[in-house]
């Protein structure tokens, strides 16, 4: 049973606003010492898919730079391995509108891995750690066209969910909703699919052919509701973090500082790779504290700190105090800085004695490289 | 097969046992033994080399490989995996001509890799230890051998006259030039101290090494046998010298300073460094450190995957630690993987990689100023009983 994985890099890219400005959803870094990427290429890897596509579609130049050959998830390979498939644009095909046009324009590539029978689509906009193995047996062994990985608990009534499952007693599915805010009670799909490459090719030749785009409504629940396509649903117990929204992508960065959040998300199934970048441990001053935080490799700790992520690089002086932040690498809090519910992107420096308070649905966000 | 001529390329002794360190090396080589928090010794002259620009680096190993082989893998932590830039393990070998064995020195290791070294045509030959903790420009060693006109040259550090007859000392004159090398001396002239880091003309080398074999008499050694036979021989030989941080590890007081010595606002020894002074190590794929509600950690470094629940003062934690709840690790270096549960106690003390001190353990004591440090020890994967006591200086 060999299967390949395609990521959708650039996903939900517009609705994070300044953080994804300049990069893509898959290169926004998370969790310390992480891009969001990270996450579902170890998923990936650590499950023995050995061919890997991302498809980007612009702003790709830090996720390049962050994947480079992709030695770190071992999919450095003489078969397989990775590709990026950057958009390229020959005048009269312009660039895509939607996964399944994503996918029809990639389908040489689908189609050179002949001994790839299955495919596995991800966003990498949700975080978790899973042995897709698992996923992908009970793929084949319920004999449905295609499997929807979902979690419990998140559908809320708010949330806007791309895809929304419902199971009577029974587990068989009762209801099938896109783009709804669907009410509790319901799956909430994770962007994480399964579907044989052969059907999956069928369906995206025909669907384009419609002028179809969208994967989720013009494929999945279109053909399902047609009664076309058969539907799987694989229920992931482990933790899942959302990052479709500033605030979600916030509330996932400070979620990890929960002990089973942490446990689950980085040794669960398996370890969780990145970029390797060699930067010393970090020091923590004769007068810091630290309280209830993760702290990335190379910072320089002399302040007070509670309740916050620290990315790699961070340097925080002498009577500064941070409080529920998100710190990207390579910041410079200065003396008596006071931070609370603040993302700084990388490279900000925060001048000595600057004060900046957010408020936990809508914590302020610092531009990359801004001095403050 | 194409090999690339290389001006310099360097020859890492990876093989000594490292006995003074004791339990640390009982089953691992020194140069495996691991370091500052996320590095193990052999990274710093595999880095410098990086730094440096040496790019062909052979590492010959002898004593329990197996950690070394494995860490030092295909190079690729270096950038030392690459058709013409690699790091390559040379172990001893058997050979036809009844010259097998064991390397029998530091000479004869080097001899016994003839072939490996004649492939690039080196100008230079780089000859380094595993067993240094310290940041240095091999090519400025180099440049400074090579404007010298020297058949060597010996990296050189300023020790004081008591430290100086534990080493091997370099007698110069005014211009630098060495006439006399004595042996660990009982009245040194000079407190130049060879730091182990030579670098030859590899023509003249080659030649040395072929004659010190054919001598029955030989120690095989570049100290007592190679550097005075050169000096009997009127070459010329060039003290050169270092003042950087340099500090051998050779035992668990060193050690233990040495890591120490990474700790401080303005720290004896500074890791830290930009592009051309960057120590690189292999990568464990760990998270971000935990640091919990209740942990207090002060001047301390904790390394990557670090569970902290509970206070560490002035120690090294390295990755993929455990210190629980209301345990205290102070003045303490805690090896990868370690775990130190809830109300153990541990100062003054080297925890081994993967070892478990367990519940309301008592590891290592105080000292006062001015008194002989006992460090306590534990091996590689070693268990502390609980409510147990292992007292100061102590193994195990």
């Amino acid at each position: 049973m060999n299967a390949m994985g395609i990521i959708f890099a650039n996903i939900y890219d517009s609705s994070l606003g300044e953080l994804t400005n300049k990069r893509t959803m898959a290169s926004l870094p998370f969790g310390g010492r992480y891009r969001q990427i990270d996450f579902i290429l170890s998923n990936m890897a650590n499950s023995g898919i050995r061919r890997v596509g991302i498809i980007s579609r612009y702003k790709y130049n830090s996720l390049m730079n962050h994947i480079g050959s992709g030695e770190e998830w071992d999919l450095e390979l003489q078969q397989g391995g990775l590709e990026f498939l950057n958009p390229y644009f020959t005048g009269n095909a312009p660039s895509y509108q939607g996964k399944l046009d994503a996918l029809h324009s990639v389908a040489d590539y689908l189609e050179e891995g002949s001994k790839d029978d299955y495919v596995v689509l991800a966003d990498p906009s949700v975080l978790y750690n899973i042995d897709l193995n698992k996923v992908l047996e009970a793929h084949v062994s319920s004999g449905k066209d295609i499997t929807v990985v979902t979690k419990a608990g998140i559908a809320n009534g708010k949330k806007r969910l791309d895809l929304a499952i419902k199971l009577d007693e029974a587990g068989e599915i009762s209801d099938l909703t896109v783009d709804l805010a669907a009410p509790e009670g319901y799956l909430a799909s994770m962007g994480l699919f399964v579907i044989a490459k052969e059907l999956l090719l069928h369906h995206v030749r025909e669907a384009v052919a419609r002028n179809r785009y969208r994967f989720e409504r013009d494929f999945l629940s279109l053909q399902y509701h047609e009664n076309n396509l058969t539907v799987g649903v694989y229920q992931h117990e482990g933790v899942v973090l959302f990052n479709e929204s500033t605030q979600e992508y916030f509330e996932s960065n400070l979620a990890i500082l929960k002990r089973d959040v942490y446990q689950d998300l980085f040794f669960g199934n398996h370890p969780i790779y990145t970029k390797v970048r060699d930067r010393v441990p970090t020091y923590y001053g004769e007068n810091s504290q630290i309280s209830h935080c993760c702290v990335a490799d190379g910072c320089v700790l002399d302040g007070a700190v509670k309740d916050s992520i620290l990315f790699r690089q961070v340097q925080i002086a002498a009577g500064a105090q941070v409080e529920n932040c998100v710190i990207m690498n390579d910041a410079v809090i200065g003396e008596g800085c006071v931070l609370k519910n603040v993302i700084l992107d990388k490279d900000v420096v925060v001048r000595p004695g600057s004060t900046l308070i957010g408020s936990p649905a809508t914590p302020v966000i610092i531009k990359r490289g801004e001095v403050v | 097969m194409y090999f690339q001529k290389k001006r310099c390329i360097a020859m890492l002794l990876a093989g000594g046992q490292g006995s003074r360190l004791k339990v640390l090396t009982q089953n691992t080589a020194k140069p495996a033994v691991p370091f500052g928090g996320k590095y193990r010794i052999i990274d710093f002259p595999l880095s410098n080399c990086v730094n440096s620009g040496i790019d062909t680096v052979g590492i010959l190993t002898q004593y329990q490989p197996l950690e070394l082989n494995e860490y030092i893998g295909n190079g690729q932590p270096w950038g030392l995996n690459k058709s013409h830039c690699c790091a390559q393990i040379l172990p001893p070998y058997e050979r036809n001509d009844k010259k097998s064995g064991w390397y029998k020195g530091t000479a004869n290791a080097i001899y016994q890799n003839l072939a490996f070294i004649d492939r690039y045509s080196p100008e230079y030959v780089v000859i380094l230890g595993g067993d240094h903790i310290y940041k240095m420009d091999y090519a400025a060693m180099v440049s400074f051998h090579e404007k010298s006109g020297a058949s060597c040259t010996i990296a050189v550090r300023n020790v004081s006259l008591e430290e100086a007859s534990r080493f091997g000392i370099m007698n110069t004159n005014p211009d630098g030039t060495v006439y006399e090398f004595e042996e660990k001396p009982k009245v040194p002239k000079s407190t130049n101290a060879s730091m182990g880091i030579y670098v030859f003309t590899w023509k003249v080398l080659r030649e040395f090494l072929i004659a010190d074999e054919e001598d029955p008499n030989s120690s095989n050694d570049f100290g007592k046998s190679i550097i005075p036979k050169l000096l009997e021989s009127g070459h010329k030989l060039m003290a050169y010298r270092f003042d950087g941080y340099w500090m051998d590890v050779g035992t668990i007081n060193s050690l233990w300073e040495a890591n120490m010595d990474l700790l401080g606002k303005e720290p004896v020894f500074d890791l830290r460094g930009g592009e051309h002074s960057k120590i690189y190590a292999r990568n464990n794929a760990y998270p971000s450190s935990y640091i919990d509600l209740g942990a207090v950690t002060v001047n301390c470094f904790i390394a990557e995957g670090s569970k902290i629940f509970g206070t560490v003062r002035h120690s090294i934690i390295s990755i993929g630690s455990y210190v629980g709840e209301g345990a205290l690790v102070e003045d303490s270096v805690i090896m990868p993987g370690a775990v130190i549960e809830s109300g153990a106690i541990v100062r003054h003390a080297i925890i081994g990689e993967d070892s478990r001190i367990c519940k309301g353990a008592v590891v290592g004591g105080a000292f006062g100023p001015g008194e002989t440090k006992k460090i306590s020890v534990t091996r590689k994967g070693a268990m502390v009983e609980a409510n147990t006591v292992l007292l100061p200086g102590e193994m195990l």
